[in-house]
């Protein structure tokens, strides 16, 4: 049997196409055409007016929308202390060992399972300042001085926002971490305990390093999830009040819906791709160049 | 027995500190995680709860249990709020999305990953894009593309999108799933004369069952719960899906507390009663998803 080496065959392409043609038509022919729209005025009906640049120097000039940017790196930097961290420390708890920590393991991971738009109304219910059960349970241990219209106060609705996603994330990267702390051998425990260290030790010492590659895993994750939120702001705030949790996501949606902006709301859209490619690029250079040899 | 019983009184003493730390520690321990707990639960606890009372207890008394379990408000909200409409629809659009993503996933990395053509590297790459970009980065044409074919008020119209965005990380899990079937299986069964056809149904698709499942559940969670596109590309009442249902359910009884709480319910009680059944494999399905 003689079989040649780089026969051309056809089957390889046949194999990627449904994907590679649905995923361009769907999403790269798209990105490209908003690529496009970015440099007309147009409001999606009328005559499209070729401007050049003039949408990107408006966007530049643009408070709500530079706001946004400030809105998102707030929620970034906060979500990654109440997902990541505290998935952390909850995965240290439930993983010392005592009787039960599977129940709470679960309890800790249901609210990944609601959908994000019962979430978004439950905890919107909760901070109700009517009938929401915050202000209720402020009210019941006597600090009523503390109660307020949570998500009408431009103070505290993006962190009213925030904690929200802490409450259901923090579980799910508790489940990665969980899974990761799993895959340590046992004999280290065994040998670190004879040399008497405490619970403590062992989350510092062992588990944390040892699970060092997931928790960068896990920040990436959040940082690059972090600018794709818009459910849990669009549904709770919509942006308000006085634009004090407007994000990018939810301002573009606002722009060519409300202002039938095409051309401007699509000139939003693109320096938005660029900000996260970048942003991809850069967590993925910083991860190669400190990842060491664990390899799960 | 009297020695049994002094060596163990004896070690009790000793231990008297060390056991009291013990005993501090785990009290302290479990402490801890029921309030935690109480936390994680007592909002999804409340939400059901409240959807037994009426508009007025809802206001005057939010801790008091409801004076009796009637599901009234729940009926309500099922018939006036179409949400066996919805429901249904959500069943249609994810169960079709899910399906295609499998088959059109399972493909194209048997082929990234068992086949070598030229630019395959060139294609992987162009899905990258697909992992990190939120919908609002071609939502505004992809509107356009659809309102040109067509396609708005229509399944189709949300099929589609939710393959395209769903396919990425589908491709990507799959194929490192089948980086890690040695070669030489594929090479044996190459020699027993299989073509690429019958290598993909007959040794890969059952190999990839695992895979299968986790994206399974990623992509299905993702259709189920997709909100911007579905509030975008369907006007039509009959078409809608949860997400988009209960944001028309609840603007139209903006002030109807019960029948809000009833309906955020019965959207719950589904999902909650799948991760029960299911939990094992969701969980280990979304880990092994995002650490691959």
């Amino acid at each position: 049997m003689i079989r040649k080496k780089h026969k051309f065959s056809i089957s390889p392409y046949l194999f990627v196409a449904p994907s590679v043609l649905l995923f361009s038509l769907t999403i790269l022919v798209p990105i490209l055409l908003t690529f496009a729209f970015s440099f007309y005025d147009w409001n999606g009906f009328g005559k499209m007016n070729f401007i050049g640049f003039d949408n990107y120097a408006r966007a530049f000039h643009d408070r709500i929308y530079l706001l946004s940017y400030w809105h998102i790196f707030i929620y970034i930097i906060l979500t990654v202390i109440l997902e990541v961290f505290c998935g952390l420390i909850l995965a240290g708890l439930i993983t010392m060992n005592r009787r039960g920590s599977g129940l709470f393991r679960i309890a800790f991971f249901t609210p990944v399972m609601l959908p994000m738009i019962v979430v978004s109304y439950l905890w919107k219910f909760v901070y109700n300042s009517d009938f929401g059960l915050l202000n209720a349970v402020l009210n019941s241990v006597g600090l009523e001085s503390w109660t307020r219209v949570w998500l009408g106060d431009p103070k505290f609705a993006i962190y009213a926002v925030t904690f929200v996603s802490g409450w259901v994330y923090a579980g799910y990267y508790m489940t990665i971490f969980y899974a990761g702390i799993q895959r340590i051998p046992n004999d280290m425990y065994e040998s670190a305990y004879l040399d008497g260290a405490t619970n403590w030790d062992i989350f510092f010492k062992i588990k944390i390093p040892m699970i060092r590659d997931l928790v960068d895993v896990a920040i990436m994750l959040c940082v690059l999830g972090g600018f794709q939120a818009f459910d849990l702001f669009y549904v709770m705030t919509n942006g308000g009040p006085y634009n004090s949790t407007e994000i990018v996501t939810t301002y573009v949606v606002k722009v060519v819906f409300n202002n039938m902006s095409i051309g401007y709301g699509s000139a939003l859209a693109v320096i938005m791709s660029i900000v996260i490619a970048f942003i991809g690029i850069l967590t993925n250079k910083l991860k190669k160049k400190d990842s060491g040899s664990l390899e799960y | 027995m009297a020695a049994a019983a002094l060596s163990a009184k004896d070690r009790e003493n000793n231990n008297t500190g060390n056991s009291l730390i013990q005993w501090l520690s785990r009290i302290s321990y479990y402490g801890f995680m029921i309030v935690l707990s109480c936390f994680y639960f007592y909002p999804m606890i409340w939400l059901v709860l409240s959807s037994f009372r009426e508009n007025r207890d809802i206001f005057t008394s939010p801790f008091k249990f409801p004076d009796h379990i009637n599901f009234q408000n729940w009926v309500d909200a099922w018939k006036i709020g179409h949400i066996s409409t919805y429901a249904t629809n959500s069943v249609i659009v994810t169960s079709l999305t899910v399906i295609f993503i499998l088959l059109f996933a399972s493909m194209a990395a048997f082929s990234f990953s068992k086949l070598r053509f030229r630019g395959s590297n060139g294609l992987l790459m162009l899905f990258v894009i697909g992992l990190f970009m939120p919908l609002q980065s071609f939502f505004i044409a992809q509107s356009y593309i659809f309102d040109r074919l067509n396609l708005k008020d229509s399944y189709m119209g949300l099929i589609l999108p939710y393959i395209g965005v769903g396919l990425p990380l589908a491709v990507f899990l799959l194929k490192s799933f089948l980086d890690s079937i040695p070669k030489d299986l594929i090479e044996a069964s190459r020699i027993d004369g299989c073509n690429d056809r019958i290598l993909f149904t007959r040794i890969i698709l059952p190999l990839l069952g695992p895979g299968l499942a986790t994206v399974a559940i990623f992509s299905s969670l993702n259709a189920w719960n997709e909100l911007l596109l579905a509030m975008l590309y369907i006007q039509n009442d009959d078409l809608k899906t949860l997400p988009v249902g209960l944001l028309a359910f609840s603007s139209r009884y903006v002030t109807n507390y019960k029948l809000l709480f009833s309906a955020l319910s019965l959207i719950t009680i589904p999902m909650i009663l799948a991760y029960v059944f299911f939990h094992k494999h969701i969980v280990s399905g979304l880990t092994e998803g995002s650490l691959k």
